[in-house]
């Protein structure tokens, strides 16, 4: 098995490197043929990064300890699940992962476009296939995950505890596909900019992969931050730790991206910025990945500290090098005719709400670098840690909220001050009678009722769109209420599932501004029988069991939660012993409703005195969080269905390229 | 004004914003990250600020009271040829303890042991000891392979 992928991934390295010779001199000198066999190879090197995938997957299955990376990731007591997800525990099988998702959807992007873009496409494969040859050189030559030991192991060192859980299963995979499917749009970026043909054909063909790569990477961010809640124990789900800023900054690029090219579609303006913002977010995932793995900024997730990082830095500047000497050659050619007229239009909100969002990141990418950047500087290595990052990100993130009610209600070109008040009277009344309100209700934190405030009055600009859209449709085709939004959504899916994606995120915000703010914590050690009170509930520690595997051993706590005598809830936090690596893992009980979140570690067990001591959360509207997470998604599924209309514009590209396959068309403009 | 002139001021004042954001930001949050012996040397200097502080726990200098939940114990220097790595079993006595951690109100963390190493954040004493608001212990991805002494 280990030969057959070592040998597989060496072949790959060939394909993709043929591929890029094939793609080149095919577009050069217009050979159908080269081109055709140039797509064959990028199908092949897929083919091939696949028997090594399996070729892993098996041996990790077989437990074949003669191999470096299944003794070092696994053991044979693991159970199979983990043995399955331990392909990407390690650095090796984590490239190796990135490798496939890479070559598959290089393979895809080859497929759609074997008759659309006959002159961007070839150049996006060969950038496709380069970064490729990048990953599969460090497959083939740095990194290896077919290196055999010198003896095999009679047993493996595991899999690290906290990687032992579910969300393993999902959170990283979901985090690398939306990491490397923005390699596709940055490489039709990179086509057109080697080409010249910089209208907008590059983001019509890649509006999807664009949609596709931000929706796994909000998902990646919150699975990654459901983990960290579930597992982690300290009753918090973000902690701007270097790794998790990785994931963030890249999701903030892809945000603005999609937003900023609504307005090149409509108004032909941002055509230069349009460029830079794929082009950074493709940089900030290979720095992402240069952070976590090179050491050099220390992070509690401390992957294996590795010899990676000078490979990926020097990859990166040059990636960022040759982007932006390409981008500079055609600045001259990007100029657009258009220009914003006034600050009350929709380009002057969807500008500012870019600025906001390429601020955030800006903001979390000092962060993250500050102790590299101070200690080159200054020579003294200095933190800053969580507060840094609430205290830059919360004021921006109002403004955010507050855009993000504004941009899409108001006017293209410009906006008179009436047409504002009549469109956003309503949203405004509701906002400030529900900030209202929650001062009455005895909230005065300045921040909280500005969010709440600012939180519903996106709501009601939501409500008010869709209001207007379904009266229209009823005056036009006389549908019934219900009727009328299923088809509103459904004409119009890009458009409504953004609307929805919309709602996600002010759930999201809630539950984010109530949990930092509102949560309570009790640390109490105890003794069997003994009550505890954390809000309005009592806690009672009934007492532990143990439970043991061949693999884990579990010591389990019973609490039973009673709230006005009655008993609510029975709750089962536990302290987990991992024998193969002795270590210690704690397993936490949550007890989640709409209204607050109830968290219960067991943080330790005392053997002389028999105390067990719980660390105990009770965090307000934290549900909503996830909420608004699924409803985001919910949104971008829809968002990202094809529609009949659009299928047809691609359909008229196809036959205007088969008719003129030299100079193809751009897409027919959507009005 | 042209709309252009009047567009790029709008845009810069944000930026502006923004930057100010970060720098007060930075002003008001910021922290030495400092090794044990790099505390040492500038000790005095160093007195009543908050730290966050990367050393190794002490053998045989550890007390913890689960009733009160509070934590003491001993940080060194670790010796310099696996300066960040985890857990390494490296022959350290008491007596090399060169700050004392006293943490209150805090569980004691998972992986806290005798020779692991941990970043402690808190506020350093004219003393030299450190009153500790949080204990972290760096998790290894990688195990050291207990050796088997009695592997058959």
């Amino acid at each position: 098995m280990p030969l057959i992928g070592q040998l597989a991934l060496a072949l790959a390295l060939i394909l993709a490197a043929y591929s890029i010779i094939a793609n080149l001199v095919g577009a050069r000198r217009s050979l159908p043929a080269l081109l055709a066999s140039g797509r064959h190879a990028v199908w092949a090197t897929c083919a091939m990064v696949t028997v090594a995938v399996a070729a892993l997957w098996t041996s990790l299955l077989r437990s074949d300890f003669s191999l470096e990376y299944v003794a070092s990731y696994t053991s044979a007591s693991l159970p199979t699940f983990y043995k399955i997800t331990a392909l990407w525990g390690g650095q090796q099988g984590s490239l190796l992962l990135w490798t496939w998702l890479l070559t598959i959807f290089t393979a895809i992007a080859a497929f759609q476009n074997r008759r659309r873009n006959p002159e961007i496409a070839p150049y996006a494969l060969v950038v496709l296939a380069a970064i490729a040859i990048f990953f599969l050189g460090m497959l083939n030559f740095v990194t290896r995950p077919f290196d055999m030991l010198a003896a095999v192991a009679p047993d493996g060192q595991d899999l690290n505890p906290l990687l032992q859980n579910y969300w393993m299963a999902i959170h990283p995979p979901s985090l690398y596909t939306g990491y490397v499917s923005a390699s596709v749009p940055f490489a039709f970026a990179a086509g057109a900019l080697i080409t010249g043909r910089l209208d907008d054909s590059w983001i019509r063909s890649t509006r999807r992969w664009a949609i596709f790569s931000w929706f796994f990477l909000t998902l990646g961010n919150l699975f990654g931050a459901r983990w960290a809640y579930e597992v982690l124990g300290w009753g918090g789900y973000w902690a701007w730790d270097p790794v998790e800023n990785a994931a963030f900054m890249p999701w903030l690029v892809m945000t603005a991206y999609l937003h900023s090219v609504m307005i090149q579609e409509r108004k032909d303006m941002l055509k230069v910025w349009n460029l830079v913002l794929i082009g950074m977010a493709f940089a900030l995932t290979l720095f992402g990945t240069f952070i976590t793995r090179s050491g050099v900024i220390s992070s509690v997730h401390s992957f294996t500290q590795s010899g990676l990082g000078p490979y990926f830095l020097t990859f990166l500047i040059i990636v960022v090098l040759a982007y932006s000497a390409m981008l500079i050659v055609r600045v001259p050619k990007l100029r657009s005719p258009a220009e914003f007229e006034s600050y009350l239009s929709r380009e002057a909100a969807f500008l500012f709400n870019n600025l906001v969002l390429v601020g955030i990141a800006f903001a979390v990418f000092w962060g993250t670098l500050f102790p590299v950047l101070s200690e080159a500087v200054r020579g003294v290595k200095i933190t800053v840690g969580p507060p840094f990052f609430d205290k830059v990100n919360a004021p921006l993130a109002l403004a955010l909220i507050f855009l993000m009610g504004f941009g899409p209600l108001i006017a293209w070109r410009r906006s008179s001050l009436g047409n504002l008040a009549k469109t956003f009277a309503s949203p405004a009344l509701f906002g400030l009678v529900t900030g209202g309100c929650a001062f009455l209700a005895g909230l005065r934190q300045w921040y909280v009722l500005a969010a709440l405030s600012l939180a519903a009055f996106v709501l009601g600009t939501i409500v008010v769109e869709f209001r207007r859209g379904v009266g229209a449709r009823r005056h036009l085709v006389k549908e019934s209420a219900p009727a009328a939004i299923v088809n509103l959504v459904a004409k119009n899916n890009r458009r409504y599932g953004g609307y929805i994606i919309h709602v996600g995120v002010v759930l999201a915000f809630i539950g984010i501004v109530a949990s930092s703010y509102f949560r309570t914590e009790v640390k109490k050690s105890v003794r069997e029988g003994e009550t505890f009170q954390v809000g309005p509930y009592d806690l009672e520690y009934l007492g532990i069991e143990t439970t043991e595997t061949p693999h884990v051993e579990t010591s389990r706590a019973r609490i039973e939660v009673r709230r006005n005598g009655r008993p609510v809830a029975m709750m089962l936090p536990a302290k987990l012993f991992f024998k193969r690596n002795q270590q210690p893992a704690t397993a936490v009980a949550i007890r989640s409703t709409p209204a607050a979140d109830l968290y219960v570690v067991l943080a330790g067990i005392d053997d002389q005195t028999g105390l067990a001591t719980f660390q105990v959360f009770l965090t307000p509207l934290v549900f909503w969080l996830w909420a608004g997470g699924i409803v985001m998604a919910f949104g971008t599924v829809i968002a990202m269905w094809p529609n009949v209309r659009e299928r047809a514009a691609i359909a008229a590209t196809v036959r205007a390229a088969a008719a003129t396959p030299a100079v193809g068309e751009p897409l027919r403009r959507r009005a | 004004m042209p709309k252009k002139i009047r567009f790029a001021l709008g845009a810069g004042l944000m930026v502006a914003a923004i930057a100010y954001l970060i720098v007060t930001a930075v002003r008001n949050t910021a922290e030495y990250y400092l090794t044990v012996g790099e505390v040492k040397a500038r000790q005095s200097e160093l007195a009543g600020q908050t730290l966050r502080v990367a050393g190794r726990v002490v053998p045989g200098t550890i007390s913890w009271n689960p009733e009160t939940l509070t934590l003491a114990f001993g940080i060194t220097q670790p010796p310099a040829q696996d300066a960040p790595a985890g857990v390494q079993p490296v022959a350290i006595t008491a007596a090399a303890a060169v700050f004392h951690v006293i943490c209150r109100g805090q569980p004691k963390p998972d992986m806290f042991a005798p020779g692991r190493d941990v970043i402690v954040e808190g506020a350093l004493a004219s003393d030299g000891t450190i009153q500790a608001r949080q204990v972290l212990t760096s998790c290894p991805s990688k195990y050291a392979p207990k050796q088997p002494a009695t592997a058959p």
